[in-house]
């Protein structure tokens, strides 16, 4: 499949103003898999801004998607303010601890100060670097987690979840905190010249109610998102799991495009949000892009395609979330050559019912 | 307090479903008191109040905090009644789960979910933790001569280690032995299979109908 003739820039202008593009954005949204481009171990990317900026943007001139977004994984906030995050050898690293142990000990935290705390400083040199390299022609994006999340890193998720109904005034104070945190590490990460890009993985109603989000994800998110706003920049919002129940609050934070997970319907979204947000997802990380075959690659695309090319506001082609580490680049490659070879505009029902016959 | 026995029953049915932990504990001493049958209370009680949230769950009316909470509620009774149980009650010989994050995970509230609901349903859960190593499921399985072994993970990291257990359950020629059954977001059915598990859930009430499916319990 021959490569694509505008740059991700190039093609994200167009579209935003309505305008003809070669094909859609795709974004398989690779983390850790960048280490497998540039022969790294994953835990080699700790404190290393430069290989971590590195190995993406070798990632992006291997794939050629659209969007580089600087991530290893959902701790580097909460890792700053004090939770303990282990890294094994050649892995996604896991937390190992939170911060405190008791509400009384939430007095103690303080916001995280990104040129200084954890591997922030490193993951902001790695964005200033991957800015440098091809800023000109991909947009490139901090990963930048929510507040709530953060949130359930320092005091333990089973922690925080039971003081939302036991004491939501602490819940409130860890969530402040954990914002102070994000506002000052959303501003560095605009100062290198990039885009934060926000998920809130705990926020989802696999886990919390609607009304748990209104009242303890939805507000912060939403300061977060003016925060963005006030430099000028669109915001992307992922949630993990289930989000259909609180796709409206979602919109509601101001958010312009709703990054969607496998385990919700993107003709589903479209047809509650479409009009408001531009959407992005959703094929599964595990199940397509790990365990499935190039060809079935290209089915869930298609499958994507069909439901929401023509959504209002526009459909990024992406996966579900972040891509695990040992994805095959085969399966990478598809994903963008199953965007590449519908092109533009999009006519995939046509197209579908012609394979069909044949 | 309530009146007679049915109505205890209720209002300890009741303070589970309310997540009402102090409530839970009031009413199972008010039980003992009463020299009512710890069993019955516990069954009729507490544990048709966990089914209960378990429902509200299932149709999202609640969600973790809420049935983490009615569970708290739930031990709280339990650990005042279970000391009470007749000997032939406490004895009996039940269906037993061992259960655990697989190693490289620290991701535990769906495993947690899923152990309450067991409990919940009268199996006998030993709850390894998380980040446990696949030796560790198959000594304490062949130790505690254990039913089956349930496996969880969120991260896609790991589900190489799940079948690292079957294979180390092969090697020791245990595979027949014992169920092994699968849960944990990334996990979907064909993987279940393509490693030959027994059984896949992708929620905690589901993976109580799959135990009760596999020790025969009608559902």
């Amino acid at each position: 499949m021959g490569r694509d003739s505008m740059t991700p820039v190039q093609r994200f202008a167009a579209y935003g103003r309505g305008q003809a593009i070669d094909r859609l954005p795709c974004v398989p949204i690779v983390g850790n898999t960048a280490a497998r481009i540039v022969g790294a171990k994953v835990s080699d990317f700790r404190g290393n801004g430069k290989l971590i900026a590195d190995a993406q943007v070798a990632a992006y001139k291997r794939f050629g998607y659209d969007v580089i977004r600087v991530f290893t994984d959902l701790y580097t906030q909460a890792e700053a303010m004090g939770a303990r995050v282990h890294y094994p050898g050649d892995e996604t690293a896991y937390l190992a601890g939170p911060a405190i142990e008791s509400v009384e000990q939430i007095a103690t935290l303080e916001p995280a100060n990104p040129h200084k705390d954890g591997n922030l400083p490193a993951h902001l040199e790695a964005m200033t670097r991957t800015v440098d390299a091809v800023g000109t022609e991909v947009v490139v994006t901090g990963a930048l987690t929510g507040p709530f999340t953060t949130a359930s890193f320092l005091i333990g998720t089973e922690t925080l979840v039971r003081l939302m109904l036991k004491n939501p005034a602490a819940v409130h104070q860890l969530c402040e905190v954990s914002l102070q945190s994000a506002l000052a590490y959303a501003e560095a990460i605009l100062d290198m010249g990039c885009t934060p890009s926000l998920t809130d993985a705990m926020c989802s109603t696999t886990v919390i109610s609607p009304r748990q989000f209104r009242e303890f994800g939805q507000p912060y998110l939403t300061r977060l998102t003016e925060f963005i706003h006030s430099h000028d920049r669109s915001v992307t919002l992922h949630i993990c799991g289930k989000t259909r129940a609180i796709w409206e609050q979602m919109c509601e934070t101001g958010a312009d495009c709703l990054s969607i997970d496998n385990a919700a319907d993107l003709a589903e979204a479209k047809a509650m949000v479409g009009n408001r947000v531009r959407l992005m997802g959703n094929v599964s990380p595990s199940e397509i892009m790990l365990q499935g075959t190039p060809d079935e690659v290209r089915q869930a695309v298609r499958e994507c395609m069909r439901k929401a090319h023509d959504n209002p506001k526009g459909l990024i082609v992406a996966s579900g979330c972040s891509l695990p580490v040992e994805t095959p680049f085969v399966n990478i490659d598809a994903m963008l050559n199953a965007v590449r070879e519908i092109g533009w505009p999009v006519h995939i029902e046509e197209e579908m019912e012609t394979t069909c016959k044949a | 307090m309530p009146e007679n026995e049915t109505e205890l029953f209720q209002a300890l049915s009741d303070a589970v479903v309310g997540m009402d932990e102090d409530r839970a504990r009031e009413l199972s001493i008010e039980a003992v008191d009463r020299s009512i049958d710890a069993y019955t209370a516990i069954e009729r009680g507490l544990v048709d109040g966990m089914g209960r949230a378990g429902e509200l769950f299932e149709s999202e009316e609640y969600f973790i905090p809420e049935l983490l909470l009615c569970s708290d509620a739930m031990y709280a009774g339990l650990d005042i009644l279970r000391p009470h149980l007749k000997i032939e009650d406490a004895n009996q010989r039940r269906f037993k789960v061992v259960i655990g994050v697989v190693e490289g995970d620290t991701h535990d509230i769906g495993k947690n979910l899923v152990r309450i609901m067991l409990e919940a349903s009268g199996f006998d859960v030993i709850d390894l933790g998380r980040d446990i190593p696949a030796q560790r499921f198959v000594d304490t399985a062949v130790s505690e001569n254990a039913d089956v072994i349930a496996l969880s993970t969120l991260m896609t990291t790991t589900m190489d280690a799940m079948a690292e257990v079957v294979e180390k359950l092969q090697t020791s020629n245990l595979r027949g032995c014992f169920k092994f059954i699968l849960g944990g977001g990334p996990i979907s059915p064909a993987f279940a299979k393509r490693i030959r598990a027994d059984g896949y859930a992708n929620s905690a009430p589901n993976a109580v109908k799959l135990v009760k499916q596999l020790a025969g319990v009608p559902a």
